[in-house]
């Protein structure tokens, strides 16, 4: 094993792999601070330039654009109370009290050190679970893939909030779009339409940029989110005080082990963690009344929380080769093209690979942590830049991007209908998670119950006698149930609350 | 719930009838194992059958409210040029066509000549030098 770490190490510290990944953290730190510019955008966005370089490389930046992205999400949400990523929301609760106090730097220093915490802390957690992980799964079937696959997209439909019929809808569809190209038993065209192109299928890049890309330039241009051009606030001090650190010290590691654990479950990501680890941090904290307008321990719990959700996604798309989240669904794409297929295999075949990303996301959260602290008025300044110029820059590398590929146009036109559904879904309230799920896991789940089923014979009862796939089972069924009991729940205390007439 | 609601569960309705009727024509399986058709069918009627229930919530609910797209002359116009753009691909120089496509989406989207110009012809190439030189993608 020590032999694999050192030879992942030195994988790692290649003065090319170190500058891909350099690049990648500023690229993210930019992306994050500007609202409405995702990580999963930056990363969809610039997947097609990592093709040409080694899966080390490529991994580098995107890696790099991940963990930049999430942290410099709550410099926009602390200055202008305005989340730069989903992943942010909480932060901008306590955050953007700081800067009307006229403490913005301190609240990014606190952005800056808890954001590193927490992405440490996860990255902990992927180095030492990761391999017992990988090592159960290793005991999977094509049944418990099977349901592992089903699990995913019921889970990501499921938390879909308000919206559980149409996450699910969502899911169906990328299914559907996922059954183009050859059966993967038999070779049989499907839904080809004879042409060449679509024999392997719509490729997953190109819908990814068009989905989370130009679907969302698009919205923002519907939402006129012209991004008013805004007064650089009073930054000061950015390094909190010993005792400052002594007070938001246990928030930021319960923060961090809230979000890594949530981050860990498919399709629950940082959005969903910061929120629990904010709540979590104010039931147990002395100065409840401070949360919302400047807690140290509210801000912290969720900076830490928000990012320590990277570390366990990447645990799940790693040892399972499910998305933890959508960002992690296209860095799975990303990693095909290199011909490295994540799942328990990776850790049996490839472990020094295993450690190269674990360290490489050591190296990032250190950077983005330096970025946080000493490049702070410069990218509270990036918050001023034309949104248009933006827009375009974002739509024209897309498209590029996408042609790129395979030097074929039948990509770009995916990326503009995938945009143009995307903007659609967004509009309608469809959410998109469960729709990439299904498009990426719509082959694993197909291919795995076929063979099942080879190997049981045809018998679909036989594939019920196996507990693992029926746990998998159960917990889809709870997953897509649950936001219904709860709602009837609420709805039945509500009831129980409003007296007789 | 909203009358988007039943537009959207229309056509995921439509869609699920589609994929059911295709996945006939597959090869059905043999010997009790599924074939090419059995996935495309089992996704089609389960889309088929959630796509009612999304489009009878509203009605179940006696409520409704349309669908709307704010700033839709900007929206389209900005798929318009978009679309315009790769028509044209693979005709004449790909800088030219790229700079003109670009300052017109930002002369379009309110920015000045001057700027619109100046930034679509650095980022034009940008983009060049990046894919063409940088990375071998010929883009003529």
């Amino acid at each position: 094993m020590t032999a694999e770490v050192l030879a992942g190490l030195a994988a790692v510290l290649d003065w090319q792999v170190l500058s891909f990944l350099a690049v990648g953290v500023s690229l993210g730190a930019v992306f994050g601070s500007l609202p409405g510019l995702t990580a999963t955008m930056g990363v969809a966005v610039l997947t097609p330039l990592t093709f040409w370089v080694s899966a080390e490389q490529g991994l580098a930046m995107l890696l790099g654009i991940y963990c930049g992205a999430i942290p410099a999400g709550g410099i926009p949400a602390i200055l202008i109370n305005v989340p730069g990523t989903p992943a942010s929301i909480a932060t901008s609760w306590d955050g953007y009290s700081f800067t009307r106090k006229g403490q913005a730097g301190l609240a990014l220093g606190i952005n800056a050190l808890a954001s590193a915490a927490g992405q440490l802390t996860s990255i902990l957690f992927l180095a030492f679970l990761a391999f017992p992980i990988a090592s159960l799964a290793l005991r999977f079937g094509p049944a418990e893939y099977f349901g592992l696959a089903l699990l995913g997209i019921s889970l990501m439909a499921g938390v879909s909030g308000q919206y559980v019929l149409k996450g699910m809808l969502s899911g169906m569809l990328g299914l559907a779009v996922a059954l183009v190209g050859l059966d993967p038993m038999t070779a049989y065209p499907r839904y080809t339409f004879g042409m060449s192109e679509f024999l392997d299928g719509i490729s997953f890049v190109p819908v990814m940029i068009g989905l989370f890309g130009l679907g969302e330039v698009l919205v923002q241009i519907s939402d006129r989110h012209v991004g008013k051009r805004v007064a650089t606030a009073v930054i000061g001090r950015i390094l909190p005080k010993a005792q400052e650190v002594r007070t938001m010290l246990g928030a930021t590691f319960s923060g961090a082990t809230i979000g890594t654990l949530v981050g860990a479950i498919p399709a629950a990501g940082g959005d969903i963690g910061s929120v629990i680890a904010w709540d979590q941090a104010r039931r147990v904290a002395p100065d409840k009344e401070n949360f919302g307008k400047g807690s140290l321990r509210g801000l912290a719990a969720s900076c830490s929380s928000c990012n320590a959700a990277i570390g366990g996604a990447m645990t799940t798309m790693l040892t399972l080769g499910i998305p933890g989240d959508a960002v992690s669904a296209i860095l799975i794409g990303a990693l095909l093209i290199h011909g490295i297929q994540p799942g328990p295999l990776l850790f049996a075949n490839q472990q020094s690979f295993v450690f190269s990303i674990v360290f490489l996301l050591v190296f990032a959260s250190l950077l983005i942590m330096l970025i946080g602290m000493l490049g702070a008025k410069p990218l509270a300044r990036i918050l001023n830049i034309p949104r248009p110029w933006l827009w375009t820059g974002i739509v024209l590398f897309g498209t590029v991007g996408s042609y790129a590929l395979n030097n074929a146009l039948v990509d770009v036109w995916a990326m503009y209908a995938a945009g143009v559904a995307g903007f659609l879904f967004r509009k309608a309230s469809i959410p998109l998670g469960p729709l990439v799920l299904g498009l990426i896991l719509g082959p694993m789940m197909e291919s795995n119950l076929r063979r099942a089923l080879i190997l049981s014979r045809g018998d679909w009862l036989a594939l019920l006698s196996r507990p693992i796939l029926l746990g998998f089972l159960a917990a889809a069924v709870l997953s897509l149930l649950w936001p219904l009991i709860r709602a009837r729940r609420a709805a039945g205390r509500n009831q129980r609350r409003t007296p007789d007439a | 719930m909203k009358r988007d609601d039943t537009v959207a569960g229309g056509l995921f309705l439509a869609l699920g009838v589609l994929l059911i009727a295709s996945g006939s024509a597959f090869p059905p399986g043999i010997g009790g194992l599924p074939g090419a058709g059995f996935f495309p069918r089992a996704i089609g009627g389960l889309m088929a059958a959630l796509a009612v229930v999304l489009a009878l919530k509203p009605i179940r609910a006696g409520r409704s409210e349309a669908f709307t797209i704010s700033n839709r002359r900007q929206v389209t116009g900005t798929l318009g040029l978009l679309f315009g753009y790769l028509c044209l691909w693979g005709t004449g120089f790909f800088a030219v066509r790229t700079a003109v496509y670009l300052a017109l989406t930002l002369r379009f989207l309110g920015q000045g000549w001057v700027p619109a110009l100046t930034y679509s012809t650095a980022l034009t190439a940008f983009v060049w030098l990046a894919f063409d030189m940088g990375l071998n993608v010929s883009l003529q």
